[in-house]
């Protein structure tokens, strides 16, 4: 019979938490990132020139197609081979997870913007508004309410996927439970922490979207 | 349609998905501990065989690891062959299972394999588990470095305290070894030794801390891209292990090797160490045994 | 280049163990994903709440922790997997989940007047599910399922974290070896673009042929 020892887990505590705070944070980084990314993205393939749509196009089905992973490795390993060697391991992590974020986030930006209805964008045309002006004033806050339910998932996603910064030793949750295993063995007890730690933190986020979901869906 | 018949084609269906389940499962692999012989001595049931299942690894230069034809190749693999002639006549007689680090104890316990040879270091922890051989190699941990870098090893980067990182791979002793010789350095630990290697390699450690033994390899490999560090620390006992319980078994395979390192097998041994290691050993004298002391 | 050239069979068999793992993954994943969004639907509290239960406890954890739960726990409670193995039932029973929700999803979208017609015509409920419902939410069911596909074959290179020589891990000793990193990383990246790409090809043909009816 197994014996359960939970005591190295919880002695190590300190370590868990701050690598989910880390993941939390990184997350959140490569999803701000991602939406910029994402935003000018979905404005290129919404109403950009063709070979712009075209490009972007190109980078979405690609980047949705291969690991992340690779991804990750690339930027960490292969960027120094060309000289881009300022990131550290942790925003090398961030910039291929926002990278990796992107190809998604302009694809709900594109949807988004494309339901803003017409008549809204003819408006501001009428009263004299630039493009960039009805970007700003209308189409996103109009796409905003669309959108939320499709970011929030993306960012539980994303959070998810921080668990992948353990393989260029990124010192977030998984991390920590290599290093606790791999110094105590007691598996099972670490991995059923570690496990709760992440459902709860994703059931949290959740949580908190479906109450801003219902925040924000005025009825007009 | 009732509930009851609804209900009994779910309980079907669902014994449908298990069973359909477990045997996708058994297809990649063995689930649940093996068979154990009791009483007999290995020894007997692999002579009865005509082979004998070794664990090792494949992804560890230059212990065992594939060559672009895929064979597994290695000092570990030549030890296991020597067992192999020493119970055939023939070092052919070997069936390898590939297994990772952390399923040797595992495999051996279970029985799934005979003898692990793979680079595996001698601890009194361990061996509550398993019983060890003789040593057929004495490791230490040194500091692979670039080419280019200014530092001459483990003792000089010590000076730099917390700006030095050094990459290594996962393992039990990861952050205290690399303590031991740089007290402060950053500890970047990988999953695999090439992706340790990888990180030296894009600078993003400046130093990957493995054994001395691919130290000596890669450079020997690649003697325009790495040096080997000056200062080689915490020193460690290689063995194979055997399951618990088999005096005959381990007795065997200590002839084995003992003879290897120092009689009629020792122009193999001295062999693979050149082949693997780039060192000429010094052929064992003649005369009084070499086991206790060396005599003039 | 001739790095490339040399190592040629090693990606080969990198992708072989790639496609091996993503297949095994699947098939153990959609069965499991049949039989949990059946037992969700249509069964009885005893076994809709586990379903339920699994579907949420293996949604919520990241797939990696999956794969070293089972790699490293199994050892631990005495049944010895390779790491293989354990990668294929992580990213089963992880693909199970989403195909778990997809398939109630599919059958939950059903116009209730469906069954209930087919229920007034006299079948059992085997026959409602052969016959009327199923081949109805499979045309719902598929786009979803091969996203799925697509990111079990992604998911797959995790397993090279466990040292299982997929594609993933041919490539990462290859560049170990000849330093050509950024070639050996876009070989990679082609070939899980061709395969993702051949996957959703099929995908569309399958629900182009589902699609009438």
């Amino acid at each position: 019979m197994y014996q359960f020892n939970w005591r190295p887990v919880f002695e190590s505590i300190g370590l868990l938490l701050n690598g989910l705070a880390l993941g939390i944070g990184m997350a959140l980084l490569a999803l701000a990132i991602g939406c910029v990314l994402g935003l000018a993205g979905g404005f290129a393939r919404a109403s950009g020139p063709k070979l712009l749509r075209f490009a972007v196009a190109a980078y979405v089905e690609f980047i949705r197609n291969i690991p992340l992973l690779l991804i990750i490795y690339f930027v960490y390993f292969g960027l120094p081979l060309v000289g881009i060697s300022v990131l550290d391991n942790l925003w090398s992590f961030v910039l291929a997870l926002a990278l990796y974020s992107a190809a998604y986030l302009i694809e709900i930006f594109r949807a988004g913007i494309e339901a803003v209805a017409k008549g809204h964008i003819e408006a501001g045309k009428a009263i004299g508004l630039s493009r960039l002006q009805i970007a700003r004033h209308v189409t996103i806050p109009l796409m905003f309410r669309v959108v939320l339910p499709s970011l929030g998932n993306t960012f539980i996603s994303l959070f998810k996927d921080t668990s992948l910064a353990s393989a260029i030793a990124v010192p977030e949750l998984t991390y920590g439970a290599i290093r606790i295993n791999v110094n105590t063995w007691r598996v099972i007890e670490v991995y059923a922490v570690v496990g709760m730690m992440y459902l709860v933190t994703c059931y949290a986020i959740a949580w908190l979207l479906r109450l801003a979901e219902r925040r924000y869906s005025a009825v007009h | 349609m009732t509930a009851s018949t609804r209900r009994a084609f779910l309980r079907s269906s669902a014994f449908g998905v298990g069973a359909g389940a477990a045997a996708i499962a058994a297809l990649g692999g063995c689930v649940g501990p093996g068979p154990g012989a009791q009483g007999a001595s290995k020894l007997h049931e692999v002579l009865k065989r005509g082979t004998v299942i070794v664990g090792t690894g494949s992804t560890n230069p230059p212990w065992h690891f594939e060559d672009e034809k895929g064979q597994l190749v290695g000092f570990d693999i030549e030890m296991a062959r020597l067992l192999a002639k020493g119970l055939f006549d023939d070092p052919g007689k070997v069936q390898f299972v590939r297994q990772a680090s952390d399923a040797r104890i595992p495999n051996l316990q279970t029985g799934q394999v005979d003898a692990i040879f793979q680079f595996m270091t001698v601890t009194a922890q361990r061996a509550q588990l398993v019983d060890f051989s003789i040593p057929y190699y004495r490791e230490g941990v040194n500091t692979l470095l670039p080419k280019s870098s200014p530092f001459s090893g483990a003792l000089d980067m010590a000076r730099l305290g917390k700006r030095i990182k050094v990459s290594i791979l996962q393992n039990v002793y990861a952050e205290s070894i690399v303590h031991a010789a740089m007290p402060e350095a950053q500890v970047l630990q990988f999953d695999s030794a090439a992706t340790a290697i990888q990180a030296l390699d894009s600078g993003r450690a400046d130093a990957a801390a493995i054994d001395e033994s691919t130290v000596r390899w890669l450079v020997r490999q690649n003697p325009d891209k790495y040096k080997a560090g000056g200062h080689g620390w915490s020193p460690q006992t290689y063995a194979a292990a055997v399951r618990q319980g088999d005096p005959t078994w381990l007795n065997f395979l200590n002839t084995v090797l003992h003879e290897a390192m120092t009689g009629v097998e020792f122009d193999a041994y001295a062999a693979a160490f050149y082949k693997f290691f780039g060192v000429r050993l010094a052929s064992p004298p003649v005369g009084f045994p070499i086991e206790f002391g060396a005599r003039a | 280049m001739d790095a490339l050239m040399t190592n040629f069979p090693l990606i080969m068999r990198g992708l072989a163990v790639t496609l091996e793992v993503s297949l095994l993954s699947l098939l153990l994943g959609t069965l499991l994903g049949f039989a949990g969004g059946l037992a969700m639907l249509y069964a009885g509290p005893w076994l809709r709440w586990p379903a339920r239960a699994y579907v949420d406890l293996v949604r919520g954890v990241p797939q990696l922790v999956l794969i070293f739960a089972i790699f490293y726990g199994m050892p631990t409670i005495g049944a010895q997997v390779s790491a293989f193995t354990a990668g294929v039932l992580a990213l089963g029973f992880f693909c199970g989940a989403h195909v778990s929700e997809i398939v109630r999803g599919g059958l939950d979208s059903i116009p209730r007047g469906q069954s209930d017609a087919a229920k007034a015509i006299g079948l059992t409920f085997r026959q409602r599910l052969r016959l009327v419902l199923l081949p109805q939410a499979i045309a719902r069911i598929l786009p979803a399922w091969v996203n799925t596909a697509v990111e079990v074959v992604k998911a797959s290179s995790l397993v090279s974290l466990v040292s299982v020589i997929d594609l993933m891990m041919a490539v990462q000793q290859i560049v170990g070896r000849t330093r050509q990193t950024l070639l050996l990383y876009a070989v990679a990246a082609m070939l899980y673009f061709l395969i993702n790409y051949a996957v959703s090809v099929v995908g569309r043909r399958l629900e182009r042929h589902f699609a009438h009816g």
